[in-house]
């Protein structure tokens, strides 16, 4: 809706002295006015004519001033409320306030107090109406963003790899090693290429509240031995050991399969980067009534301490030696994310040149039930 | 000698359905392209193929579906094996499309990029053991 050029003040006083001075006044400045001599009147008018600014009586007979301003502050939302008031106490102030009340205005005030509390008023209307805007705007710039990564980067990364693979059913047997490696290297570094854009518009999506995903009951046991079986010939290809060490039985989770899936072997991922020939990946698990905890301790290079605060952030890779080995930077913050959807927790400890554990808490079962975040959706404050 | 065996290939990306055609030839299939829906279930009627290869996220999303019912529809069409191309798109890789139990007979959901020996393979599958007549 736009601001109309004249505002609409609305007041709601008992005393008809107040309702005239103050019409005046703000007719004189150009000002258009609507006046109610009690609550129940003044909520009408303010539902129907939807006032830019309404003063607001706090000490009136009948329905009281303070629930005038709760009723109004969730029917008429964009509305700007000044309370008047002869009794300024502390108390009534604050409560008003956190009632919804932008400002005050104590009795008696003068027509030139009146015109300032009332043109703050409307420039507070007016920013409020278009920070509401721009937000709206943002998410719609999101949500459109998404539909365009996902349609419009991804298909032509989908026919670049459907093209390698016609180039090596077509001349195959007529490529040397050399080409052939050319070919499986450009297939690899587009396949990371989709690997980002995947974890970045499934950080968004969850960002955004619009993630798919199932809450079933899970066996973590079952899950872990998943993603092993997922991770195990990457392992023994790099002459990395991958072993368990579980419990006979863990208490159920609530969650969704593959995303968890997906946090798994990123950082079982993450950890045959990281680890030299003949180091160890190794899987641990506990639990108590509360909590299913897992371990995936490596014995690779280990993260600086100064690092360590900001591995999870989106983007954040260390830099060193290993500058070859490529990544998005975007795995962790993915695992992250999903572990906050699941209303559990991820950390990391690790010493330099010895190794890294990440520690992934999940909600059993009976707790998740209470506690879970079931929406996806953030919840937004303003 | 027989004749080459046909497979009609249904995708609205020209690029994927020209190298999708190479691999097909490569394999010693007769291969026809269309563009898009319409055209598909045109084809399917003057061509005869042996199978089909549909992409289910054409322009919109239900015109897949439309093609693969019309084509089950028909006499030509019923026993016929069909294939449907799945991007990952949905949601994550590993959330692709299953159809649903209500959808007519699908023989394979193939994940799109398709690597070539799978695509020859899955073909091989349900093409391979028919004897010409
Ligand atoms: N197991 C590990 N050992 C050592 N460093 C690690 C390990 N896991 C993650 N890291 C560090 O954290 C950074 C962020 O990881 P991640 O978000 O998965 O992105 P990337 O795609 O770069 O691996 C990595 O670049 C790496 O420097």
């Amino acid at each position: 809706m736009m601001n109309t050029p004249t505002p609409l003040v609305l007041i709601i006083d008992d005393e008809p002295s107040i309702r005239d001075g103050c019409r005046q006044a703000l007719e004189k400045s150009g000002y258009a006015v609507l006046d109610a001599e009690e609550g129940d009147e003044g909520i009408k008018i303010a539902r129907d004519a939807k006032p830019d600014i309404a003063l607001i009586d706090l000490k009136m007979p009948g329905i009281s001033g303070m629930e005038i301003i709760e009723i109004l502050s969730r029917d008429v939302p964009d509305m700007v409320l000044v309370m008047i008031t002869g009794y300024a106490t502390i108390v009534s102030a604050v409560e008003a306030i956190q009632k919804g009340t932008y400002d005050y205005l104590p009795k008696p005030f003068s027509p030139d107090q009146l015109r300032a509390v009332v043109r703050r008023a409307v420039e507070h209307r007016n920013l409020k109406i278009e920070t509401r805007r721009l937000r709206e705007e943002k998410e719609r710039m999101e949500k459109s963003f998404i539909t365009f990564v996902s349609h419009e980067m991804r298909s032509p990364l989908v026919v670049i790899r459907q093209y390698i693979e016609a180039l090596k059913a077509v001349a195959g047997d007529r490529l040397d090693r050399d080409m052939t490696e050319i070919i499986e290297r450009c297939g690899a570094r587009i396949q990371s290429l989709e690997t980002l854009v995947e974890h970045w518009l499934d950080i968004s999506r969850i960002g955004e509240g619009s993630f798919a995903w199932k809450k079933e009951p899970l066996n973590l046991l079952q899950l872990i031995g998943r993603s092993t079986e997922e991770m195990a010939p990457i392992c023994e290809e790099k002459g990395i050991l991958l072993k368990t060490d579980l419990p006979d039985q863990l208490p159920e989770i609530f969650g969704d399969q593959e995303g968890l899936l997906r946090v798994f072997t990123n950082i079982i991922g993450n950890a045959t980067k990281y680890t030299p020939e003949n180091g160890r990946i190794t899987l641990t698990a506990s639990s108590d009534d509360y909590y299913v905890t897992v371990r995936i301790s490596d014995t690779g290079t280990g993260i600086p301490a100064d690092k360590l605060p900001f591995i999870f952030e989106p983007f954040f890779r260390v830099k060193g030696k290993e500058e070859r080995q490529r990544g998005s930077g975007l795995g962790l913050t993915f695992c992250k994310r999903i572990m906050e959807l699941h209303g559990g927790e991820i950390a990391v400890a690790s010493t330099e040149g010895q190794g890294s554990t990440f520690l992934l808490k999940f909600l059993t079962h009976m707790r998740s039930e209470q506690t879970m975040d079931h929406s996806a959706t953030p919840i937004r404050q303003f | 000698m027989t004749a080459k065996k046909r497979i009609l290939l249904i995708d609205d990306d020209k690029d994927f359905l020209f190298a999708t055609k190479l691999i097909l030839e490569k394999g010693g299939y007769e291969v026809f392209l269309a563009e898009d829906g319409k055209t598909g279930v045109e084809m399917w009627k003057s061509v005869a193929p042996d199978l089909a290869i549909i992409d289910m996220m054409m322009e919109t999303w239900g015109e897949g579906f439309s093609v693969l019912s019309k084509i089950r529809a028909m006499d030509t069409g019923k026993d016929t094996p069909l294939f449907m191309l799945s991007a990952v798109d949905l949601q994550g890789p590993y959330n692709s499309f299953e159809p649903p139990p209500e959808f007519p007979k699908v023989n394979a959901v193939l994940q799109k990029p398709v690597k070539a020996e799978d695509l020859l393979g899955y073909i091989a599958r349900e093409l391979g053991g028919k004897k010409m007549s």
